[in-house]
């Protein structure tokens, strides 16, 4: 089940690539159609995985690589636990809104399709594999295509952001690669499970830099300060479903691998640096929101909002406890669609004015009623508006974080002032005010494309803000185990 | 137990009901005949009904005058959201008691009225229906806060209502200085509720509950330090204050009146800035644990108190006059809680509902007729506007304190109270406060209804509003003439209460206490209410020549209460030059230092060196030789060195 998410977009990657020339706008369908296929999938996946059982569900498990005498191998090793289901689902979800949002391109039409739906590819694999070796593989795919969406369909200085993103992500994984290798080596395994039931206890090089080689990896994808500066640049000049795949998933990578390989495998570590985690991520929540404040350009403005946001993903992290982790968790969801959102919004806005500087539009709430009102929705989300679904996430890892890291806790919930600062200054600017006589010939959201994209999210981020046991029935027996191993240990 | 048909039990129904209008008029109102005005009216009615009918449960809970209902009767609960196994468990719970009681009638009640008077008001406006369909949300989001039954739900409520009063400030956005005022109402509110949320989690890491009855338990049991709980309910109430507009936060609700004027009336008068009164009312019997968590309360109450009446004296707006005198009336309440109060100030919290909103509809009714809103451009229209003049002068006379309207009783019910428990000069303050709202609000009827029209085009122009607007206010002028009666055991009875508010409303531990009108008391307060009047009309009454002169004699002062003692300037630049600085600041090292020096200037000296060093590639032999030699050469030292 869950290689058949993982095959599915490659397969409608090779479909459209194979495409005659003059059939190439018939790319959108094929996309479309297997985008929303692996969709159904993850669908199922979710509803059908049982949070009370322990361990992986839908299992697929073969020796890939074994080199004789060399002591370890490589497998072919996925699955889902409660942790995984929910990022699959997010997943499926913004591929198809990203599907959907790119109906308009019209430049190398099948190549961009087939980029993307590679990238869905190469995301699902890091959200599913359980072997050290093959979550790299899958780590550094995504490189590819995204470098080409960015460099080719996007605009402004986009090949520096886009070289910017690849050298960032290719230097953050370099140390990862030499942390997978010294603790697999010395432990004669690259299965996550096998690692985290015994925690290798001395290897090579000291195992606290060992730690730091990992989550550097992780950090510069999540992403926090002072690491974050290729996320601005790479929004800016990327076209909207990159942005919206890379808000949505992409950063979500970050977050996932640190629950999944660096807890877990070096819980120790991990509690020994947890006051630097809460320290980076009070700072970045802070560091993020003031920023943010500053910005005219309405993509870099959801890209530092980001930036904090995701500053309270690591605050819920280094609680290292059942609720802050959950919270870590349910943040990670949650931003993906409300930011997921966002950049759809953008992207609808900029389609109609040819402009991101925000000074420059006004009342624009006249000509696009609908639009004004989603980014509102949107933007009261992302401000942590309880009853939509960034409260949920938020109350959770404020609750979980606060006995653990006071002060960064209390930074971060100074970071909500802030958030709703820049984004109802955001929402005035644009939308609100006289009707401008420059605008006059715009038109609301009208192709069904662009009201499924919108509909479908806010319809995720309005029923997780009211009912958010569906997602955190399966977060929570995700993050029990992990948080097990803290409870009992330290 | 009489009809069990809605009991306490159910509360949860109120709240759903408008909550039901909101989805269908805001989705469906443009399908609906009149965008389904109607339907916000009825479905408040039957609110209005299930509110009495919740009414007599209430009462049948009652055994010997003290409320005592069966375990269960006046709750409801169930699990919403469960994390970590049951580690923070957040319930949906509702609890009914006597507060809860006292601001159900009021919040369904002037609903009602403000629904009804819209359609009068509302009529011809664009977006109609979207109007009818945000109240509703707003009215959702309040009753839902007064029946929460743990402080979380209560703080998703309350951002409910900021919502609410977002949305209907800002409802004309294309005036931009309606998007402004939205924006500032909800930033303002905004960091007063932060401090609300870190109270609720304070509390909750101690107890491990949100519940609020087990957290009051808890801190009558001393399970908490002194100083943690001072600094939790200190908290707690800056979002109070946020809410309630109280100094340092009040900036914001002079300017929240460019929303309708309907709005101003339920949100900004009656309903959504008491929500902070309540919170701290429904906390009581935790801040008579925290004294200084107390005094606090009754600092700031007095301070907003008196200086908001004296903005009241100066401001020239009728909304904002109105504005003033709520964020000053509001410090009453707090005033009053700060000595332990809790009869008088949710006595005063009742009265001033029902007489504040009649003024805010009679000053809409006036807006309605001549489109003025400036006293400068009215005056003489109880000529024209007879039921309005009526009203409003009874509505304020309410607020002034004169006996036998409601603000009279309730007013000196806290007076009476400051003096008893409160120091000396608390009680001096609030009398001075009091004499000084008389005069604004006799100024304000003056200006208004009295003497010769200002703007000849907008006396011409007016007229009596229609029966749909006029209706609601008489109705209300009936009530702010007799609501204050209640004090008294036989008309609390008969209104459905048991006993008068004091024996219905108290603190346990106080005891109820059984109203006594204090004669002596009583003349003092209707002197101090009686000059204030007196001053008023000397000063405005004919041609406001003294007025004048008094602008004249203390320019300053004026001005200073003019520019609302500079604290709206203040904020604006801290926020401009302190904030958006300081931002600037930040924006700029991030470009410039971590960005182009760190992560590009890395890029660029690795580029450097290559370029450097590719000279060292050389492709000559012997330079290669010479190189390896010198290798071997040093590496030969380390390795005798080290042996």
């Amino acid at each position: 089940m869950v290689t058949l998410f993982l095959l599915l977009p490659l397969a409608g990657a090779l479909l459209a690539l194979f495409l005659p020339r003059e059939r190439e706008l018939d790319a959108r369908w094929i996309a479309l159609l297997f985008s929303g296929l692996a969709f159904a999938v993850s669908i199922v996946i979710f509803v059908t995985f049982d949070p009370d059982q322990n361990g992986y569900q839908f299992v697929d498990q073969f020796t890939w690589i074994n080199p004789s005498g060399a002591g370890f191998e490589v497998q072919y090793f996925v699955g889902v636990d409660g942790l995984s289901a929910p990022m699959v689902l997010l997943l499926g979800l913004l591929s198809v809104v990203a599907v959907l949002v790119s109906f308009n391109i019209d430049e190398r039409v099948k190549e961009y399709f087939a980029y993307l739906l590679l990238l869905e590819t190469a995301v699902a694999g890091v959200f599913l594999s359980l072997d050290l070796i093959q979550f790299f593989l899958f780590w550094e795919l995504e490189l590819l295509p995204m470098y080409m969406l960015i460099s080719i369909w996007g605009s402004g200085r986009n090949r520096y952001s886009a070289m910017k993103f690849l050298i960032y992500t290719l230097a953050g994984s370099a140390f990862m690669l030499v942390g997978f290798l010294v603790i697999g080596v010395d432990a004669g395994t690259f299965e996550i499970s096998a690692l985290t039931e015994m925690p290798p206890q001395d290897a090579l090089i000291p195992l606290s830099l060992v730690f730091w080689a990992i989550m550097i990896a992780f950090l510069v994808k999540l992403p926090v300060f002072p690491v974050h500066t290729w996320l601005p640049d790479a929004h800016t000049d990327a076209p909207t479903a990159v942005s919206v795949m890379l808000a949505g998933v992409l950063l979500k990578m970050g977050g996932y691998g640190i629950l999944r390989i660096a807890l877990p495998i070096l819980p120790e570590q991990a509690h020994d640096f947890r006051f630097v985690l809460a320290a980076i991520a009070g700072f970045s929540v802070l560091y993020g929101a003031v920023i943010t404040l500053q910005q005219r350009d309405l993509k870099r403005l959801i890209a530092y909002s980001s930036v904090s946001h995701m500053g309270y993903v690591l605050l819920g992290i280094a609680a290292l406890g059942a609720v802050g982790l959950s919270g870590a968790a349910l943040q990670m969801f949650t931003h993906g669609t409300i930011t997921g959102l966002l950049f759809v919004m953008v992207g609808l806005i900029y389609e109609r004015t040819h402009t991101r500087d925000i000074t420059s539009m006004s009342g624009l709430m006249h000509r696009m009623p609908l639009i004004g009102t989603v980014m509102l929705i949107a933007g009261l989300a992302s401000l942590g508006l309880p009853g939509l679904s960034g409260f949920v996430a938020e109350l959770t890892i404020f609750l979980g974080a606060f006995d653990a890291h006071p002060a960064a806790t209390i930074a971060g919930i100074f970071g909500v002032v802030l958030a709703a600062g820049y984004i109802l200054w955001m929402v005035q600017r644009i939308f609100h005010g006289p009707a401008d006589e420059k605008w006059a010939d715009l038109k609301d959201a009208n192709c069904w494309w662009e009201h499924v994209a919108m509909g479908s999210l806010v319809v995720v981020i309005v029923a997780i803000g009211i009912f958010p046991g569906i997602i955190t029935d399966s977060i929570e027996s995700g993050i029990a185990p992990i948080a097990q191993i803290f409870e009992a240990n330290l | 137990m009489g009809i069990d048909l809605v009991g306490m039990e159910d509360v949860w129904i109120l709240p759903a009901i408008p909550f039901a209008v909101f989805i269908l008029v805001s989705f469906f109102g443009r399908l609906i005949p009149r965008n389904g005005d109607f339907i916000a009216v009825l479905g408040m009615a039957l609110v209005v009904l299930l509110v009495g009918l919740v009414l007599v449960d209430f009462q049948g809970a009652f055994h010997d005058e003290v409320f005592a209902p069966i375990a269960g009767a006046n709750t409801y609960s169930f699990d919403w959201i469960d994390i970590g196994d049951g580690f923070f468990v957040i319930e949906f719970s509702t609890y009914v008691d006597a507060v809860t009681m006292v601001m159900l009638p009021v919040v369904s009640f002037v609903s009602l009225m403000v629904l009804v008077y819209s359609i009068g008001y509302m009529k011809g406006e664009a977006r109609y229906g979207w109007y009818f369909a945000a109240l509703s949300f707003f009215v959702a989001a309040m009753l839902l806060l007064v029946i929460s039954g743990n402080l979380l739900q209560l703080y998703l409520a309350w951002e409910g209502v900021g919502l609410a009063s977002y949305l209907l400030i800002g409802f004309y956005w294309e005036r931009q200085s309606a998007a402004e005022a939205a924006k500032k109402a909800f930033i303002t509110t905004r960091i007063g509720d932060v401090g609300l949320l870190i109270g609720i989690i304070l509390l909750w890491r101690v107890t491990g509950t949100f519940d609020i009855q087990e957290i009051i338990h808890a801190a009558e049991e001393g399970v908490f330090g002194q100083t943690y709980l001072t600094v939790a309910m200190l908290f707690l109430f800056a979002g109070a204050a946020g809410k309630s507009a109280q100094f340092p936060f009040h900036v914001w609700l002079p300017d929240a009146m460019e929303g309708p004027t309907p709005v101003s009336a339920l949100i900004h008068a009656a309903t959504m800035v008491v929500a902070g009164v309540y919170l701290v009312a429904r906390m009581l019997p935790v801040y008579d644990e925290v004294l200084i968590a107390r005094d606090v309360v009754l600092y700031v109450g007095l301070i907003t108190a008196l200086m908001a009446a004296t903005m009241g004296l100066v401001a020239t707006d009728i909304k904002r006059v109105l504005a003033f005198s709520t964020v000053s009336q509001l410090g009453f309440m707090f005033a009053a809680l700060g000595v332990g109060a809790l009869t008088a100030a949710m006595f005063h919290l009742f009265t001033h509902a029902f007489f504040k909103s009649l003024l805010f509809l009679g000053s809409g009714s006036v807006i309605h007729a001549t489109e003025q809103q400036e006293v400068g451009e009215l005056g003489g229209l109880r000529k024209k506007m007879p039921i309005t003049a009526l009203t409003f002068t009874i509505g304020s006379l309410a607020l002034a304190g004169i006996p036998v309207f409601a603000g009279f009783w309730s007013k000196d019910e806290i007076l009476h109270d400051l003096q008893h428990y409160g120091p000396f000069a608390a009680y001096v303050i609030l009398a001075v406060t009091a004499a000084l709202t008389a005069i604004y609000t006799t100024r304000l009827v003056l200006l208004t209804f009295f003497g010769k029209p200002k703007n000849e085009q907008a006396y011409e122009h007016a007229h009596e509003s229609p029966p749909i607007m006029t209706g609601p206010l008489v109705i209300l002028a009936v009530l702010a003439l007799v609501v204050g009666f209640i004090t008294y055991q036989g008309v609390g009875e008969s209104l459905g209460f048991v006993g008068g508010i004091g024996e219905l409303v108290y603190l346990p531990h106080h005891g109820p206490h059984v109203f006594k009108l204090d004669i002596a008391f009583a003349a003092v307060a209707t002197a101090t209410a009686v000059v204030g009047v007196a001053i008023g009309i000397m000063y405005w009454w004919g041609d406001a020549r003294r007025a004048i002169a008094a602008q004249s004699w203390a320019p300053e002062l004026h001005q200073l209460l003019v520019r609302r003692y500079y604290l709206d300037e203040l904020y604006q630049g801290v926020i401009n030059h302190v904030v958006l600085g300081a931002a600037a600041v930040v924006a700029w090292f991030d470009k410039r230092v971590v960005n182009e020096t760190g992560v590009d200037g890395s890029t660029q000296f690795v580029g450097f060196l290559g370029y450097r060093f590719k000279f060292l590639q050389t492709g000559r032999i012997p330079h290669y030789v010479l190189g390896m030699a010198l290798g071997v050469a040093a590496l030969a030292v380390v390795a005798i060195g080290t042996t």
